[in-house]
């Protein structure tokens, strides 16, 4: 997912981030040092003894395992970067800190959400590192960028635990790379023809005009039309968009009976609340990506939410005990509630585990060829890679918006579940 | 198409009136103690986090918006007397880097302190809901946003233009050392510039805050817009300051209408026509230049 909270020029951004990334690389480096020093000791002792530590390294008994976080940790996606670690790490200490019998250590580089320093830190991160498993990142951009550097060094298996962007596996394609978050196609198309039998046969599509938000758009204007609906009218604004007076004027205007939006992060904070401060909630039905009402927009989006539905692959309050149980483990550990990103990290957590027990070592191509197919128990409900593409084939729910007795006002509710969504491959075949 | 014509032009005149707000702090700064005051934005965004916290913890919007703005206040208080003071006369480079690390690290507090999460300020039951003007609806809430920064701005100016204050504020930045030899603490009236740009920031934080995002992004955010203005406006010049919001608020809105990803070319377009006509600005003199 692209572009909570990011600022619609260059300059901005850039501002943004140059103020951020100084600020915060002092924070990464105070806090990477625990893993990589102990790294770089590794390697200082592994010459001193010589060609022994050497032979030892080959034979992998006593190597451990290292997993790279390439995420941000600081500036607009950092809450996201941070959830997912908090998911990662959770499955970590419930298997003791080992998987397979392996030490297993961690490595964080922040990728601060920029398409540069996704590069470098993916190729720090596999050459100095030498990393088994790549997590991350949390930007489509950054994952585009990254896929030449994973397919070169081919030495680690790369666990996409947030980035949806299709074109990943459209233009990737890469044997190493395991969805275990969801792509753009998911969160959008399956949505259509709910819509279309319980809501209304035409809507309005708005959408925040990058690339994750035209794709999905695109992708619902497609499957609402296969199923016999009409778009009316579509109306983008541009990402970091303050104020949603005029653009809600023209999804008026449009006269639709529904409205199919996608907006994340800060943008769908004030876009859902212009449309309730207009009153547009009283004339058409809000339908949108889950991105649009999820567990960190709706704190701030409140009561103007209310009534709306939304479609993603994780609900916090799915009232199965398997996600009981998460959120339960996930509360006791870090003292908040968990998230569709700390799920994601743990995901990428399990199939990482799932990789090396079922391949039996770290070598990146037995461990993708372990994985395609492969079942994971999730939070989310069992989903499994599908063998060509490596997308998770997995349930999709519609929530809708209710009033909650918990901590916060309003709460997704689960009110339909389409079952093992299965998208297009894009013309990407693995097998 | 009428209706979305005037609703366009309401939000650029509330828009403008609103960044009016910081961008007179920030023009005012500049004009009386020729300092660049980066940290003007945070100033905003602190303003919006309080009133946040107030409204929730004290349950009333009014109460955030009276206390939030004071409570900024303070803040630059401390900012102008323990870190810029032994700085004046100095190469006004030092101010730019002080007032931006200020900025980084009020950013990087609220972060610490808030979360990177947007949070946003319940309206007042009182000013929810649309007003039909016609065949036009538009928020209450707006409306109240525009009718206040309007008021607030029209205050300032017979302040500035009118009062005792207003012409010691005047001669300080024109003549610091004979406001200072004819007994006057110039000192006093730097902090009070000060900590009057502050709290009008800090209170348009509040207002807005409650008709979009609070996150930990909006005063860089701001600040940018609020640069372009004072620029158009003509360096320290407040009467620049009021028109120059005024005219990228409805250049923002109608922009909008037109071309929405071209918003911000038409901004610095304008900026940038405007520097070429008039190298100081609309109402730029060029000693404040």
């Amino acid at each position: 997912m692209i572009g909570i909270y990011i600022y619609d020029t260059i300059t901005r951004e850039g501002m943004v981030r140059r103020l951020m990334g100084e600020s915060s690389n002092r924070i990464a480096t105070d806090r990477a040092p625990q893993s990589s020093i102990s790294r770089r000791q590794y390697l200082a002792s592994g010459t001193a003894v010589g060609v022994g530590a050497a032979l030892g390294g080959c034979l992998g008994s006593d190597d451990g395992l290292t997993v790279g976080y390439a995420l941000p940790f600081t500036g607009t996606y950092a809450m996201l970067g941070e959830s997912i670690v908090n998911g990662f790490e959770l499955y970590l200490e419930q298997s003791d800190g080992e998987i397979d019998g392996q030490e297993v250590e961690t490595v964080k580089r922040d990728t601060e959400a920029d398409t540069n320093r996704g590069v470098d830190v993916t190729r720090e991160l596999m050459v100095e590192e030498q990393a088994d498993a790549i997590v991350g990142p949390v930007s489509s951009s950054v994952a585009i960028a990254m896929m030449q550097t994973i397919e070169n060094e081919a030495s680690a298996i790369w666990l996409n635990a947030n980035a949806g962007d299709y074109r990943v596996v459209e233009e990737g394609c890469l044997n190493y790379h395991f969805r275990t978050s969801f792509n753009d196609w998911q969160t959008s198309a399956p949505l259509a023809e709910w819509v279309y039998d319980n809501v209304a046969d035409n809507v309005c599509l708005a959408y925040a005009d990058y690339a994750f938000g035209q794709n999905s758009k695109n992708f619902f204007q497609k499957a609402f039309e296969e199923v016999g609906g009409e778009v009316v009218d579509e109306v983008g604004a541009p990402l970091g968009t303050d104020d949603y007076s005029t653009y809600l004027s023209d999804i008026e205007s449009s006269g639709a009976d529904a409205v199919f939006s996608f907006f994340a992060g800060s943008d769908a904070v004030n876009y859902i609340s212009d449309f309730a401060d207009y009153g547009l909630d009283a004339e058409m039905t809000q339908v949108g990506s889950g991105f649009l009402l999820s567990e960190d927009t709706l704190p701030a989006q409140g009561e103007a939410a209310l009534g709306m539905y939304s479609l993603l692959h994780y609900t916090p309050t799915q009232e199965t005990d398997r996600n009981q149980e998460f959120i339960g483990n996930y509360r006791e550990a870090y003292d908040s509630s968990a998230n569709v990103y700390a799920c994601q990290g743990y995901d990428s957590a399990q199939a990482f585990a799932a990789a090396v027990a079922e391949a039996g070592s770290s070598d990146p191509d037995e461990m993708a060829n372990a994985l395609g197919g492969m079942e994971l128990d999730s939070p989310r409900g069992s989903f499994w890679f599908n063998s060509e593409t490596h997308e998770a084939i997995q349930n999709m729910y519609v929530r809708e918006v209710v009033e909650s007795d918990r901590d916060q006002p309003v709460e997704n509710q689960v009110v339909e579940t389409i079952d093992s969504v299965e998208g297009p491959n894009w013309g990407c075949n693995l097998e | 198409m009428v209706e979305t014509f005037l609703r366009a032009t309401l939000l650029g005149v509330q828009l403008g009136m609103t960044l009016a707000l910081i961008a007179a702090g920030l023009t005012l700064i500049f004009g009386m103690l020729d300092v660049i005051n980066f940290a003007h934005g945070a100033l905003y965004m602190l303003g919006a986090y309080f009133g946040a916290v107030i409204a929730v913890n004290l349950g009333s919007f009014w109460l955030a918006l009276v206390l939030a703005p004071l409570l900024v206040g303070l803040i630059g208080a401390a900012i102008e007397v323990l870190s810029l003071r032994p700085l004046y006369g100095r190469n006004p480079l030092y101010h730019i880097l002080l007032t931006f690390g200020f900025a980084i690290m009020i950013q990087g507090a609220i972060v610490q302190i808030w979360g990177g999460q947007a949070r946003r300020i319940a309206q007042p039951d009182l000013l929810t809901g649309t007003l039909s003007i016609g065949s036009l609806n538009y928020p209450i809430y707006r409306l109240f946003v525009l009718v206040v920064s309007t008021v607030l701005i029209a205050a300032v100016w017979l302040a500035i233009d009118r009062s005792n204050l207003g012409i010691l504020m005047r001669a300080s930045a024109h003549d610091t050392e004979m406001v200072d030899a004819l007994g006057i603490n110039v000192s006093k009236v730097f902090t009070s510039v000060f900590v009057f740009g502050a709290v009008l920031a800090g209170l348009a934080g509040v207002l807005l805050g409650a008709s979009r995002s609070v996150n930990p992004g909006m005063g860089m955010g701001i600040i940018i817009e609020a640069f372009v203005i004072v620029v158009i406006g003509g360096l320290g010049s407040f009467r620049g300051a009021v028109y120059a919001g005024l005219l990228i608020g409805l250049v923002t809105a109608y922009g909008a209408l037109i071309a929405p990803t071209l918003t911000d070319l038409f901004l610095f377009g304008l900026m940038a026509v405007v520097l070429m006509i008039k190298p100081n600005g609309l109402f730029g003199t060029t000693e404040a230049a």
